[in-house]
């Protein structure tokens, strides 16, 4: 009995193990037929690999591969730790205050569909294409998901657990810190993941539309010189850098709510 | 039926009155609580028992009449009052040691003494193994202990429970019926219990309210005069479980 259960475990593991590495697997094998069928359309992965490694010895717009990806990489963390300190605090006040949501919801229903790329004319137009417009742009594609997931955490708090809070005589900022907050956290937590990856999106939005360093200008670099590998190295870079992201996160997570598993 | 009880009164309630509009809920109760007595209310369904522990909690204020603990109208703030709800209230993202220390943290109590009493109550009710365990990890049953056991923590000048046993099995009520016994023995804590279960009322009180149909007024007091541990088979027994059956029945 005890040998079946094992022997179905060990079984589960390669499967759950093995079934990710084939589907990897499948799209390099189809990515190297699609180019060898049609080498015009698409670089071999080997063609690929060759840019990367050139990346490094011939810096594109003096930067190295790496530097490009800092570059975005850093504009995305400024606008987030701006975003987080502001989009969670606000999510908290328009969550917990009736008056504050009341005032602010209405503004916040209307702007809230619009998406971030399209502030680009406007924000160009007003600020100019240096460094602060694009940290402003990823500021409000990463505010918006913020402030909804940690209101709609707020919003969802048991009341039997603030009544517990009450009897117990908390006073009102103690029920915030105590009760409310926590009890958002995994929203809250959700907000967070989903800004990172909208931050993402939106900082290479705002390179590919004119930015001397970043993975965006890279990607505009490689299309406007038809130079594919190029695109594909910072199409891969972007890829990783986004799953570790969200690797960081999950980890974040696990350590910040433990009970939420 | 029983000698006259020495111990000073610890909760008064006067004239208590609940209105909602035009609904009169509580009718003018009033009654008395000996420090470190065990009470249980006993009633006809939706007679309005929840109500009375909301107000006797300040979750609804009284429309008229009003509770005083040591002689003094009740306040959160600065009496010790704890509940176990009838739904599980334990905080899921605290473990069992800081729910149970939750309610000493909030009134500000000294580090080492938030310490011993989370010790003294894991100890009493058998929970020191699971004390880094989050309540989702543990039983429905589990959950509701964590939270008895948080109410006994504070030491409370008065423990209100509301049906805490609703949701389990005979086997697993009885066990807790026993543990609460035995933590209100050793903490000599002032007990509001209430139940729809007589058999469970005549176990656990000293006291048993009977409550009427809505409004609610109080239709006696029985006093339950046997030794502990109480058998459920002894005629005594069954005798204070049959009278206070007919009289919940009898309107």
């Amino acid at each position: 009995m005890d040998q079946k259960t094992t022997k179905q475990k060990n079984i589960h593991n390669v499967l759950y193990w093995g079934l990710p590495v084939l589907a990897v697997a499948l799209i390099v094998v189809g990515w190297i037929a699609f180019s060898g069928a049609h080498p015009e359309l698409m670089p071999s992965p080997l063609q690929v690999w060759q840019r990367f490694l050139k990346t490094f010895t011939k810096p594109i717009a003096k930067t190295t591969l790496l530097g490009h990806a800092w570059a975005s990489l850093r504009r995305v963390l400024l606008a987030l730790l701006v975003s987080w300190a502001f989009g969670i605090s606000f999510g908290i006040l328009i969550g917990w205050n009736k008056k504050a949501r009341a005032f602010f919801g209405s503004i916040f229903e209307v702007i809230r569909p619009i998406p971030p790329i399209a502030w680009i004319p406007i924000i160009i137009m007003w600020f100019g294409i240096g460094e602060f417009p694009k940290i402003l742009l990823v500021f409000i594609g990463t505010f918006v998901p913020l402030v909804i997931n940690t209101s709609t955490g707020i919003e969802m708090v048991d009341r039997i657990n603030i009544h517990v809070g009450r009897i117990f005589g908390g006073n009102d900022g103690q029920i915030l810190k105590d009760i409310v907050i926590p009890t958002a956290l995994p929203s809250i937590f959700a907000g967070i993941r989903t800004s990172v990856s909208s931050g993402w999106t939106t900082v290479l939005a705002a390179e590919m539309l004119g930015a001397n360093a970043g993975l965006g200008s890279l990607v505009t670099r490689g299309w406007q010189g038809s130079d594919l590998s190029l695109v594909m190295v910072a199409v891969i870079t972007i890829a990783i850098i986004g799953a570790l992201l969200s690797t960081i996160l999950q980890k974040l997570e696990k350590v910040v709510c433990p009970w939420n598993d | 039926m029983q000698g006259e009880d020495s111990r000073p009164i610890k909760v008064e309630v006067k004239n208590l009155t609940k209105r909602f509009g035009d609904l009169l809920v509580l009718d003018d109760m009033s009654f008395n609580i000996r420090k470190g007595e065990f009470v249980c209310v006993v009633g006809p369904t939706g007679c309005g028992k929840s109500t009375f522990l909301n107000c006797l909690t300040r979750i609804h204020m009284p429309s008229e009449g009003d509770l005083f603990i040591d002689g003094v109208p009740a306040d959160p703030r600065k009496h010790n009052i704890s509940f176990v709800f009838q739904e599980p209230s334990a905080l899921p993202w605290l473990t069992v040691e800081d729910n149970i220390a939750y309610g000493l943290k909030i009134k500000r109590l000294p580090q080492e003494e938030i310490k011993a009493r989370v010790d003294q109550i894991l100890d009493l009710m058998g929970l020191q193994e699971s004390r880094k365990s989050y309540p989702g990890e543990l039983s429905v049953s589990g959950e509701q202990r964590i939270i008895i056991g948080r109410s006994f923590a504070m030491k409370p000048d008065l423990l209100l429970m509301d049906e805490p046993y609703g949701q389990m099995d005979v086997k697993m009520r009885f066990y807790l019926e026993d543990e609460v016994v035995r933590l209100w023995k050793e903490l000599g804590s002032t007990v509001i219990f209430i139940t729809h279960n007589i058999e469970e009322a005549v176990y656990l009180a000293e006291k048993v309210m009977i409550l009427t149909n809505k409004p609610a007024k109080i239709k006696e007091e029985v006093m339950i005069d046997l030794p502990r541990p109480r058998d459920i088979t002894d005629p005594k027994f069954i005798e204070y479980r049959n009278y206070i059956t007919d009289k919940i029945k009898w309107w």
